[in-house]
């Protein structure tokens, strides 16, 4: 229990933290996208039920802050654009994508970081693309600029740079709590107890 | 999957449809709710932002600060004057207007606001300003900045968060989209940003223009007030480059605004009724005063 709150303040703490976090305008206008990487990372660590909720709240949140309404067009092209990303659709994303990284809870547990790095930074890029589809699919126009792929691709990679100190963190701190990461599948087929693996 | 785990999967895409179907006022009021409380981290992050920023930069002395203090007061008076002269004949124009049984023109009042907040959205360019509701700004409104000697588009208003705060969503996205004509012809075409713009400086696309259009790089564009929501004439950037489509042309633009560096802007409110106001100014069309220090 301690742990699950431990991961609820980092989670809270990385929306604080984001507003500090520089846009580079030279990368492509990438930027780390902390929350994303911090809920992915923690996805890793929770149960289901548990991520579904972080979910929850991270979505609420990232849209109660970065949401951009989309007013209606010069009278000139009226109806061409009336609506973009809904309020709530980082929520679904967030559970999405975290139920992909929830996949590979096993092979963390067993201390093999390579794979789960590797899907944090893939799922903050296939994040991006799915939003870009949505925005491509209600503007009625696909457009994909070569600066767009350079900006997902550095975006994923400012993630897995910072992953690895975040599942560092999330295991020594989940060590300290005592805190085991269950992996419920095994534990129903093999009678898994939880501490052999 | 368990049935432990359906459960809270029914449950949560419940909660997605449920807040999905948020009304936009109540959206507003969480992002009213949620900008209280990110409101000092945003305004540190700004401020360590501008310092890293001039951490290059020559320290500027008090006898420097005086001048430019005793620089701007002198331009401050000057603009007065000027002010003063352009509303006699602002007057007389409209005298003569109505003489002449044209319509007059419709004054427009100015509030200047402070960009609070500069950070980018993943897929948007926005900016939050020190200015909402209590001061009468409202969604579509116009927001502008002087360039040189002419008023120049900076996006408009696509949000107001609060009594004092509104999100201005800037020229370069591509949702900003603003009925343009090229100078000294009668083309017109739909001007927009990049999607993503993801560059320094990104460029505009003009658009539905003719085949005959024949523009050229450095021709000036300019709002051309169609659909209303835009008043005319306010300038929007340079052409770079033109391409001839199939059915239609396009023209690049580069806009004439810096959006990286956007610090004081004035919000464009329409005026009710036409009497006259000492405070908001007035008419976009003229030059605006200079930002202050």
């Amino acid at each position: 229990m301690r742990f699950l709150g431990f991961c609820a303040v980092l989670l809270v703490g990385s929306f604080f933290a984001q507003e500090f976090v520089p846009v580079l305008m030279w990368a492509y206008a990438a930027r780390l996208l902390l929350v994303h990487t911090v809920f992915y990372c923690v996805a890793l660590a929770v149960p289901f039920p548990v991520m579904l909720f972080f979910a929850a709240i991270a979505g609420f949140c990232w849209d109660a802050r970065f949401h951009v309404p989309v007013p209606p067009l010069d009278a000139i092209t009226p109806g061409l654009l009336n609506s973009e990303l809904p309020f709530g659709f980082s929520m679904f994303l967030f559970a999405l994508l975290g139920s992909v990284i929830q996949g590979v809870r096993p092979v963390f547990r067993k201390g093999r970081w390579e794979l789960p790095i590797i899907l944090v930074s893939g799922c903050i890029g296939l994040g991006m693309l799915i939003e870009l589809l949505v925005i491509s699919f209600q503007r009625g126009e696909w457009l994909s600029p070569a600066e767009f792929w350079w900006k997902l691709l550095l975006t994923a990679m400012f993630s897995a740079l910072l992953s690895p100190f975040l599942l560092l963190l999330l295991s020594r701190v989940a060590n300290r709590t005592r805190f085991r990461l269950w992996v419920e599948g095994l534990q129903r087929r093999q009678r898994y107890d939880g501490e052999s693996l | 999957m368990s049935r432990f785990n359906l459960f809270f999967v029914f449950a949560f895409v419940g909660l997605v449809v449920w807040v999905t179907l948020f009304s936009p006022r109540l959206i507003g009021n969480i992002q009213e709710g949620a900008l209280v409380i990110f409101r000092p981290f945003m305004e540190a992050s700004d401020r360590l932002e501008e310092e890293v920023g001039d951490l290059g930069e020559e320290p500027v002395t008090q006898s420097e600060w005086r001048e430019r203090i005793l620089g701007v007061e002198r331009e401050r008076d000057q603009l007065r004057l000027e002010v003063t002269q352009l509303d006699e004949i602002l007057n007389e124009n409209n005298q003569l207007r109505r003489a002449l049984q044209y319509t007059e023109r419709s004054p427009i009042s100015l509030v200047a606001a402070r960009v609070v907040h500069r950070k980018p959205t993943v897929w948007h360019h926005t900016v939050l300003i020190d200015k909402g509701r209590s001061e009468g700004i409202e969604v579509d409104f116009p927001v502008v900045v002087p360039v040189g000697e002419e008023t120049a588009l900076v996006g408009k208003v696509s949000e107001v968060v609060g009594e004092h705060n509104a999100v201005i969503i800037l020229l370069i996205d591509e949702v900003c989209q603003v009925s343009a004509r090229l100078d000294g012809t009668q083309e017109q075409g739909i001007i927009s940003g990049e999607r993503g713009a993801m560059r320094l400086l990104p460029s505009l696309r003009l658009r539905y223009l003719t085949k005959e259009s024949g523009a050229y790089p450095g021709m000036k564009v300019y709002s051309s007030g169609a659909g209303e929501l835009f008043p005319p004439n306010l300038l929007i950037g340079e052409v770079v480059q033109f391409d001839v489509g199939v059915i239609d042309a396009e023209a690049l633009v580069i806009p004439s605004v810096d959006f990286s560096r956007l610090k004081d802007i004035f919000v464009l409110l329409p005026l009710k009724g036409t009497e006259e106001s000492d405070d908001p100014v007035e008419i976009p069309t003229r030059p605006l005063p200079a930002p202050s220090l």
